[in-house]
């Protein structure tokens, strides 16, 4: 059955038409902002080499920089499809984030040196131009490195929480006054303090004014980008629901009318649609099968389907599946067989996955019978399930009510599964009869 | 289906509250002569108005309905809140829903409704869960039942030690909710744990209460386990 909860197939077969690659940044494996880690996937380079000829690049005027700076500010960062909690990705950047942090300021000292030195060489190296570009430079590595963040915040599970919002907005204003401070100083060259202070002025008001403008526009854009985002997940869904409709119940409803003469078909047909239809919208993701609870439910599914009356099953707790449990499994699924064909209904079937045992009761509103009177060569209530229920530890009784009979199993759940790998899930049940 | 625990001659006032039409004209053509179908609504804000204006015994509510605030069946109980039948009895709801999900129907539980049935239940069990609920008791589907000792943590094994604490059920309430799971009639498990059908009804509101009242975080995040939020 097909779930919304899956993931469509790779659209992208052998020899069919490949979509046009983007370079991204990986999270996993980089250094400082994961450029080299990306380019050199992108061309299928070793990262080393790529690394190298940065470095060198870097080296011989500052090239490697200007490209690293480049290429980060406008690669996308790759998406981390693996599920990773927000404390394990906070755990593994914490370490990158330090060395970042070191590497930052060994590299600063390196520049400030170099530059007091060449002064003392006498090289102009026209200070009052060559400080505010930096200025503006490294505000602006400041600002783009909390949009980087921000995305990856985004796409990771957590939210970011007040702390992590606060730290980002700081680092966006620290990184906004440093350009901007850079730029007015550029700007201001050769002006007096006075000049600077009404220039600054100046630049505030059309920065303001400019922002005013710009705001609702701004505001429209950002809304306009969400109602399409819903729009087109809606619309996923939709698709999805609608292909699942056809494929079920409309193949269903087709089915009803073409019986419409056979009233025991119909109501087979409606309640395994219903059940269907029911698991697809309730049960979510399907889980994995080797769990108890799953089990009993495909059993008494199957029973329901075979035979056409209606089971109420509940289940509480669960467990994974151990050979104990298959067991117990396979008896409840005779004693349901017996219950839909010599019982009458209402059948129903209660399991209890405590933590020491496990206890199943099949209950249907027939006659009922008496165990002692089943003849000793019937092997389908004496073997199928109190046999079956003894070999593997457990118990079985069978019960007459006043009002239908009632099949109860008991398993300890802690069981040595001596007996239990002998029988297997292939193996062709005895068709209970009494 | 059990004889009523107690005469039953008086007639009962009902409303129906259900957006399916042929739902609730299928349910009208199922009860018996003894209930009087003295108004139906379609959605929240409607059925809220009827209620207000019939004053009826019991309230059929289906558990998800179009309008109010978006909560169906709840937002119904919620905004009926003190409205009594003609009998000064407060109003008593009985939800209704085809829907499994735990969180739906623990929902329209904690907002005040006495008991949950499914829609596939046949005219004299839901005749006989009406009766009950108009005489001020539960009433649990075994899937109920089901719920509540899972979300009690009862079917592993935890149980009060007194039986007023809300966060857990007493172990003679937890053998009550096991017979009604596995398909057992009130007048079954009185038999079977040898009490009186009254002190079965009694265990079995002590239950709604606790379902009511429990803060126990479970009842909510239990739903989140099983991917129904």
């Amino acid at each position: 059955m097909p779930t919304p909860y899956e993931l469509p197939p790779p659209a992208v077969g052998p020899g069919g038409q490949r979509p046009v690659r983007r370079m991204v940044r990986p999270v996993q494996g980089r250094h400082l902002a994961g450029v080299c880690a990306g380019l050199a996937e992108h061309l299928n380079l070793e990262v080393r080499h790529v690394r190298l000829a940065f470095i060198l690049a870097s080296l011989g005027g500052g090239a490697g920089v200007v490209a690293y700076l480049f290429l980060w500010a406008l690669t996308p960062q790759a998406l981390d499809t693996t599920p990773v909690t927000s404390a394990d990705a906070v755990a593994a950047s914490r370490p990158a984030h330090e060395s970042v942090r070191n590497l930052m300021v060994g590299l600063g000292l390196l520049v400030v040196g170099g530059v007091l030195w060449a002064q003392q060489q006498g090289v102009n190296l026209r200070l009052g131009v060559t400080i505010p570009i930096l200025a503006v430079a490294g505000g602006a590595v400041l600002a783009w490195s909390k949009l980087d963040d921000a995305e990856r915040e985004r796409w990771l599970v957590g939210d970011m929480g007040f702390e992590g919002r606060r730290a980002g907005l700081v680092r966006l204003g620290i990184g906004i006054t440093f350009a901007s401070v850079g730029l007015v100083v550029l700007a201001t060259q050769g002006l007096g303090l006075a000049g600077l202070w009404s220039v600054g002025i100046a630049a505030v008001a059309v920065l303001a004014g400019a922002a005013l403008i710009a705001a609702p526009w701004g505001v429209r854009l950002w809304n306009d980008l969400r109602v399409e985002q819903a729009q087109r997940i809606r619309e996923t869904e939709r698709a999805d629901i609608a292909a699942h409709l056809h494929d079920s119940v409309l193949q269903t409803l087709a089915l009803i009318q073409r019986k419409s003469g056979d009233p025991a078909e119909v109501v087979r047909l409606a309640r395994s649609q219903e059940r269907e239809l029911r698991g697809w919208l309730y049960a979510g993701p399907v889980g994995s099968q080797a769990s108890l609870a799953s089990a009993v439910t495909e059993v008494a599914h199957e029973v329901e389907d075979l035979h056409g009356i209606p089971i109420e099953l509940v289940v509480t707790g669960d467990r994974t599946l151990d050979a104990g449990g298959t067991a117990l499994v396979r008896a409840m699924r005779e004693a349901l067989l017996n219950a839909v064909r010599h019982g009458a209904p209402p059948v129903s079937v209660y399991v209890e996955v405590g933590s020491e045992r496990v206890e199943a009761f099949v209950r249907d509103h027939g006659p009922g019978f008496n165990l002692a009177e089943v003849a000793q060569d019937r092997l389908g209530v004496r073997e199928s399930v109190l046999g079956r229920m003894s070999r593997h530890g457990g118990s079985a009784g069978v019960r007459r009510l006043e009002n239908g009979t009632e099949v109860s199993l008991s398993l300890p759940v802690t069981v040595p599964d001596a007996v239990g790998a002998s029988e297997t899930l292939t193996r062709p049940d005895t068709e209970g009869t009494r | 289906m059990t004889a009523p625990a107690s005469p039953h001659n008086r007639s009962i006032r009902l409303v129906l509250v259900d957006d399916h039409r042929m739902f609730r004209s299928g349910v009208k053509a199922e009860l018996d002569e003894s209930m009087v179908i003295v108004g139906e609504a379609a959605d929240v804000d409607s059925a809220i108005v009827v209620v207000a204006q019939t004053r009826p015994d019991v309230v059929l509510l289906d558990v998800h309905l179009p309008g109010g605030n978006g909560n169906g069946g709840s937002d119904v109980i919620t905004g009926s809140g003190g409205v009594t039948s003609e009998s000064g009895e407060p109003v008593r709801f009985l939800a209704l829903s085809v829907s499994d999900a735990a969180v739906d129907v623990i929902a329209v539980i904690r907002a005040g409704a006495r008991g949950y049935v499914t829609k596939t239940i046949n005219g004299p069990d839901l005749t006989d869960a009406i009766r009950r609920v108009a005489d001020g008791d539960a009433v649990f589907s075994p899937r109920l039942a089901g719920f509540v000792l899972d979300a009690f943590g009862a079917a592993a094994g935890e149980v009060a030690v007194i039986d007023e604490e809300l966060d857990r059920l007493s172990a003679r309430e937890r053998e009550v909710m096991r017979l009604i799971a596995r398909g057992y009639q009130y007048k079954e498990v009185a038999k079977e744990l040898f009490i009186s059908i009254k002190t079965v009804e009694t265990h079995v509101s002590s239950v709604l209460r606790k379902l009511q009242l429990s803060s126990r975080h479970e009842l909510t995040a239990w739903a989140v386990g099983r991917h129904l939020l």
